[in-house]
């Protein structure tokens, strides 16, 4: 194989990594409330996009840089996500298998309407001075921001596992998704718990949602992708562990961004998506699944 | 298949009154606009009742249905482009449909209940990609990537639609029907109560949602072939579109889901809906959305099943008697 071929490869596959720290990021919510309610949110992608036009609405209006309105990002997905869990989701576990997905579809569908309705159809984009900016590394160019995307998911994934076992709420996090029954015996109150896990996943959401809006364009309908590139490494690494999430956010990363580049840009997401149903008919559990 | 019959003839009276009614309607001059939410109606109710075979009785949320509709939109448009008459083209959809179930059926039948959702989800975004992207055949563009006016649509007359709609209609329906009376549908009855036990009674547990699964997606492939005749076009994003699983899901759970008259009842509301919401555009599916949020919250079983289950009044159980003659 000749030097420029390699060095062609060299951008996609740079850039396919420092992105897979941007994917596990969005599927670390995903996978933490799968791991303790056993429901995939299909709403996850669409309340990622919640945190994005949170952050566009606070930058243009009031000229805050996205990362600093996560002061109000946090908080409010905060409450969303307590709220969704409390009061929608948590009655409806009672109800039947279905009755949950079903509902998360619901929103789904509530939120990307209500996002075209205030945002308008319009492709956004969380455009800063910092940005379009890009730096040199052995002869190849990578965008500042996709090597912020890759530190902020190493840090809030260190930050996580801390989180679950250093904290009496991380504990009893861990401790509801291993054995509801018997952490109810031992004195935890699963459904705050529950509630609880549901909002701190939103949290990771909404700092996913601002690095998604600094990295890519995004439109009301951008969810739908997003909810399958976290499934995608969630399935690829497995569950409740957080370096197989991290693993599976670069497979799919460099499967977006080497997709790119061999099939062309419209076909980016193609590939991605079509790992995601292989791995899915060969190994359900995930890559790294127990 | 074993099927029983005395179940199955019954009450099939009313129901062949109700179909001779409807497609006397285009012939004796009933309004042009009636006619065309009759026609939604028909559709609807189709891919409701598909869509209610999987969720409600196989216990398969499956979110791909879209991907049936448009690949039996598209097989129909595209052999229309190499000459194939639309009747024959339609019925082509439908079996594209069915082995495009097959195919997919080899990665999300290993899933099973969420999983099962989310890899069915990912299937209709694949096929919209890949028509952004490739163009079968020529002809005259209309949208992004594979636009397709249908060709020769203008040529069927709207009574002709409306009765094509009507057969598919009461295809399904019959279709159903025949699956609740048959051992297949005892088989889902029992698999949806206890799999295992199901199982170890002798029901193949894998082949049942298998068949279910094909039938599903053949007939919803016939009403998506149907409804893009009456169309005139058809382009990749509102073909592969989320909007699809929408109107289905409503459908199904506002009429009430494992209800075998559910989604008759829930189409009707939807057409309403639509009829009503129509001027609102984007706001529209907020409020469907809402709709079916607080329905799956406050009433699960539906409008048939809550009527069921204040079914135990006396003015009811008069009016069962009278229809039912029991």
């Amino acid at each position: 194989m000749n030097l420029d071929v390699l060095t062609g490869l060299a951008t996609p596959i740079a850039m396919g990594i420092l992105l897979g720290g941007l994917y596990a990021l969005i599927a670390l919510g995903l996978s933490l409330v799968f791991g303790v309610m056993k429901l995939i949110n299909i709403a996850h992608g669409d309340l990622v996009l919640l945190s994005s036009y949170l952050a566009f609405t606070i930058m243009t209006s009031l000229g805050i840089d996205p990362i600093l309105s996560l002061v109000i990002g946090m908080p409010v997905l905060f409450v969303v996500g307590f709220a969704i869990q409390r009061y929608l989701l948590n009655r409806a576990f009672r109800i039947s298998m279905e009755a949950p997905l079903i509902i998360a579809f619901g929103i789904s569908i509530i939120l990307q309407n209500l996002y075209q309705i205030v945002w308008t159809p319009l492709s956004r984009g969380l455009t800063t001075s910092y940005a379009l900016e890009s730096f040199g590394v052995g002869g190849i160019r990578i965008p500042l921001v996709y090597l912020l995307d890759f530190i902020v998911a190493i840090v809030v994934m260190i930050f996580l596992r801390e989180f679950l076992r250093r904290t009496y709420l991380g504990k009893a996090i861990s401790a509801a998704s291993q054995d509801r029954g018997a952490s109810q015996l031992m004195g935890i109150n699963t459904n705050r718990v529950y509630a609880f896990a549901f909002a701190i996943a939103m949290v990771f959401a909404a700092i996913a949602g601002v690095f998604l809006g600094l990295t890519f364009p995004f439109t009301p309908q951008s969810g739908v992708s997003f909810l399958i590139i976290a499934f995608g490494v969630v399935v690829l690494g497995g569950l409740g562990s957080i370096v197989g999430t991290f693993i599976g956010g670069l497979v799919m990363g460099l499967a977006q961004t080497l997709g790119g580049y061999f099939l062309g840009a419209a076909a980016q997401m193609l590939v991605a998506y079509l790992i995601v149903l292989i791995v899915l008919g060969a190994r359900p559990r995930g890559l790294l699944g127990r | 298949m074993k099927v029983n019959l005395p179940r199955l003839k019954g009450g099939l009276t009313p129901l062949i009154a109700v179909a001779v009614l409807l497609a006397l309607f285009p012939v004796i001059g009933v309004p042009n606009s009636w006619i065309l939410y009759l026609f939604l109606f028909f559709i609807y109710l189709a891919l409701a009742n598909m869509w209610n075979l999987l969720a409600g009785y196989c216990g398969l949320i499956s979110l791909c249905q879209p991907a049936f509709i448009g690949l039996g939109g598209y097989t129909m448009v595209i052999l229309a482009w190499i000459g194939v008459p639309l009747y024959l083209g339609m019925i082509a959809g439908a079996v594209v449909a069915a082995l495009f179930a097959v195919l997919i059926s080899i990665p999300v039948f290993r899933l099973s209940g969420i999983y099962f959702a989310v890899g069915t989800l990912i299937v209709p975004e694949v096929l919209r990609i890949i028509f952004l992207i490739w163009r079968p055949v020529g002809g005259a563009l209309y949208g992004k990537g594979a636009g397709y006016a249908v060709k020769g649509a203008t040529l069927v007359s709207t009574m002709e639609i409306y009765w094509l709609a009507l057969i598919v209609c009461i295809s399904s329906v019959l279709i159903i029907r025949f699956i609740l009376r048959s051992n297949l549908g005892l088989g889902l009855a029992s698999i949806r109560d206890n799999a295992s036990t199901a199982a170890s009674s002798g029901i193949n547990v894998f082949k049942s949602k298998f068949y279910s699964f094909i039938i599903s997606a053949a007939i919803t492939g016939l009403a998506g072939a149907a409804f893009y005749i009456s169309q005139g076009f058809i382009e990749p994003t509102s073909a592969f579109s989320v909007k699809w699983t929408m109107i289905l899901m409503l459908a199904t759970v506002i009429g009430g889901i494992r209800i075998e008259a559910g989604p008759a009842v829930g189409a009707i509301i939807v057409v309403i809906l639509h009829f009503l919401l129509a001027r609102y555009g984007g706001v529209s599916l907020l409020i469907q959305g809402v709709i079916l949020v607080s329905i799956m919250l406050l009433a699960p079983q539906g409008i048939v099943g809550s009527i069921r289950r204040t079914g135990t009044s006396r003015p009811y159980r008069a009016l069962m008697r009278l229809t039912t003659r029991r």
